[in-house]
């Protein structure tokens, strides 16, 4: 009684048929593995296949952010440590919001004067709110410790860097916030938490707007602003990553050795040896899909 | 191969009745088919509510209700060795020559078979679902499978497209795994003695409304179907989180006196909304076996149904007319079957169906399964452990693990509650003409024995 090879006493014996009615086929046990068995096995159908040099132009993008964080890291290093002043800092929050719109006019081919008139109200609504609260924020950690802010602040930063999504910089519309996801809300929330702690470290309500409108300019806007620049062209989005991290690097050097190292690391690691472990990885992968799948709706489910 | 032997069973499954389900009447119809081939049949399942010890259900099915409250979806807790002392009690007191087990999704279904094996007792599991492979919940279930099938005697799927599902997820050679379908209880479900009227055309949809019975793609084909078709009348039977859409797809086209919800229906009146019926929609995303087809099809209904998992194989093609999970090709669907259905005659369909579908049937060839379990030879622990370390370079020590403690607690049991301490149930076969003064004596007599 052993699958395919059964005594048959006619020498015609009905074909198998892939049926569950009718009880036992006549001929067959129960356990009869057809030839036809997992015919209809499709396997890897939706992989992509990828190309090294495509996903290291894709981690550009990643290494790019990373630099946009060391570099307000350093800010923040620079302005606790007095060696920036508030003025300077106003001069920096100032120039950065200008060049800011100089990109967004030149990079946006359709950009209507309502948009622009609406992107400066918020603007201005903004940076009013924030004048306002900045007194707040001075005095909110004036008990707490300065070790225990950086301890909170480095963790709060890393969060952030892990949970950011980083692929809404090539997919958003200016303007319009597609479905964010939880974990971009959580990281968003977790670099500003991160600039209220480190601007009440410092003495004066300036101090604290200029570094408070800074910080919030860069973690709220840049993934707007390097989306923009990566739509018009990508060859100056590759230059403009380049040399964003020439500049923070050139910086961090001046700063602390070690750090330099560290971030030259980090930035290697994730521009070369990741794209190519990934890879490497794909060829374990096993996708099996059939006829036992849930069938997936063609149409969106609109509660 | 000689006498017939008597095989004593006992089946595991956190799924029974009061519950109602595909499962559940499966193992209540398969035991009380094997009670009438002779066999002695013991079930064991998780107490419900207030329904907890040893109960009998008829013809002397004995039903252990073991006091472990279930914690999610009707699955007790995962305690890994918690159930050791009780299952292992059952086994000795019963004389359990083969453990059945049903249901991948139930955790004491996949323990009782641990111990089983365990204990040296052989081991037959059902599978009746179809699960995916990409998302974590079936990563992890399609492991513990994994485990469980590693030992396993022979495995028993009820669609040939199931046992694709079941091979590929647990690793078993195909050899072992039997296909043995589900069946329908043709007596209870019989057309009615008149047909419906011709002039409206009834179309019934009896289904848990979620998203996995296709709730979403009703939403979408009764107000086509009502457009195109003005004496269709739908009935919508079953309750679940979707039925909000339902009703709002209701009011929205104004479809009040078009189509009849009903809210949950029990088991005991399905027959009486199938038979007010002409056809019988299904549209589940995905089915390993669709028993709500059978009894259907059983009522004389024609059924229209989505061509996923197992549902090709489960009717002849002139009983079904099947479409893709897509609504405009279900309307085509319904189309077809509105136009073949004055060549349906329901007793005629429901003659073919006593034919094609037995419990006794089903019986007979799971009997077949039981003898060559038993043929299987009992292998020592250092051969079993050979066979779960294969299961993965972590996962195979893990299991190898889980085993060896088993193996150490089971022998710590004998020590301390020896098997010839546990009182053994004598056989006592009820036979059909008994007097039910004698079967409750029986049954009193049976549970004095079995309250220690």
């Amino acid at each position: 009684m052993d699958n395919g090879v059964a005594e048959n006493s006619s020498p015609t014996r009905p074909k198998w048929r892939k049926v569950a009615y009718g009880g036992m086929q006549p001929g067959f046990d129960d356990n009869h593995t057809d030839e036809s068995f997992l015919e209809d096995i499709v396997m890897n159908a939706n992989v992509v296949k990828r190309d090294m040099l495509k996903v290291m132009q894709d981690s550009v993008s990643i290494s790019e952010y990373l630099c946009i964080v060391a570099l307000v890291g350093l800010v923040w290093t620079y302005t606790l440590r007095s060696t920036l002043d508030e003025t300077s800092l106003l001069y920096l929050d100032v120039s950065l919001l200008g060049s800011g719109f100089l990109l967004l006019l030149l990079t946006e081919e359709m950009l209507s004067v309502n948009l622009l008139l609406h992107y400066l109200l918020n603007v201005f609504f903004f940076t009013t709110g924030l004048y306002v609260l900045a007194p707040i924020y001075q005095t909110l950690t004036r008990s707490i410790s300065s070790d225990s802010i950086w301890a909170v602040t480095v963790p709060l930063l890393m969060l952030h860097l892990f949970l950011h999504d980083y692929s809404g910089s090539t997919v958003r519309a200016p303007g319009a916030l597609n479905n964010p996801t939880l974990t971009s809300c959580i990281s968003l929330n977790a670099s500003i938490v991160a600039s209220v702690f480190i601007a009440s470290r410092l003495p004066s309500s300036i101090h604290v707007f200029a570094i408070m409108l800074f910080s919030l300019q860069v973690f709220l806007f840049a993934p707007l602003i390097t989306y923009c620049i990566k739509k018009y062209s990508f060859r100056l989005h590759l230059c403009f990553a380049f040399s964003l991290m020439a500049m923070t690097l050139a910086f961090v050097y001046t700063l602390h050795r070690l750090l330099f190292v560290l971030l030259l690391g980090l930035l290697v690691f994730v521009t070369v040896v990741c794209p190519y472990w990934l890879i490497r990885l794909q060829e374990y992968k096993f996708e099996i899909n059939g006829p036992w799948d849930e069938a997936k709706l063609c149409f969106a489910v609109t509660d | 191969m000689g006498e017939p032997k008597r095989h004593r069973i006992l089946m595991v499954s956190d799924f029974f009745y009061p519950n109602f389900g595909g499962v559940e009447n499966h193992i209540y119809y398969l035991s009380q088919c094997l009670l009438k081939l002779g066999h002695k049949v013991v079930v064991m399942t998780h107490a419900y509510g207030n329904r907890s010890g040893v109960r009998y259900m008829t013809g002397g099915l004995k039903v252990y209700y073991v006091p472990w409250k279930p914690f999610l979806m009707q699955n007790t807790l995962p305690t890994f060795y918690g159930t050791l002392p009780i299952i292992r009690t059952i086994l000795i007191r019963e004389k359990i020559s083969l453990v059945h087990g049903h249901q991948a999704f139930s955790t004491l279904c996949h323990e009782a078979l641990m111990h089983s094996r365990t204990m040296g007792c052989r081991v037959v599991f059902t599978d009746h679902s179809l699960y995916g492979f990409g998302d974590v919940g079936s990563i992890h279930m399609n492991k513990v499978l994994q485990f469980t099938l590693a030992d396993v005697s022979q495995a028993i799927c009820v669609s040939h497209t199931s046992k694709e599902n079941t091979v590929l997820r647990s690793g078993l050679p195909p050899e072992k795994v039997f296909v043995i379908s589900n069946a329908v209880d043709t007596a209870m479900f019989k057309p009615a003695l008149e047909r419906p009227s011709d002039n409206e055309i009834v179309i019934v949809v009896i289904s848990r409304l979620v998203y996995r019975k296709g709730a979403d793609l009703l939403v979408e084909v009764i107000p086509e179907v009502c457009r195109l078709y003005p004496n269709v009348r739908f009935i919508v039977g079953g309750d679940g989180p979707k039925r909000v859409r339902l009703e709002q797809m209701r009011e929205k086209h104004s479809l009040q006196d078009r189509v009849e919800m009903l809210g949950a229906v029990p088991h005991a009146r399905v027959r009486s909304v199938l038979i007010s019926g002409h056809i019988f929609l299904n549209s589940s995303l995905t089915e390993a076996f669709c028993i709500a087809i059978l009894e259907a099809a059983s009522c004389g209904l024609l059924t229209v149904s989505t061509r996923v998992g197992g549902v090709p194989e489960v009717l002849p093609d002139d009983m079904v007319v099947l479409a893709e999970p897509d609504p405009s090709d279900m309307v085509l669907a319904i189309n077809k079957a509105i136009s073949i259905l004055p060549t349906i005659d329901p007793q005629v369909m429901h003659d073919r169906m006593k034919k094609l579908y037995n419990w006794h049937d089903v019986a007979k060839r799971t009997e077949i399964v039981y003898d060559r379990a038993l043929k299987c030879s009992n292998q020592s622990l250092l051969e079993r452990l050979s066979r779960y370390l294969s299961c993965g370079a972590w996962a195979g020590k893990l299991f190898c693990l889980v085993v060896v403690i088993d193996f150490l607690l089971f022998r710590l049991l004998q020590l301390w509650q020896p098997a010839e301490d546990i009182e053994v149930v004598p056989d006592i076969l009820l036979s059909q003409g008994e007097d039910k003064r004698d079967a409750d004596k029986l049954r009193v007599f049976n549970g004095d024995q079995c309250l220690k």
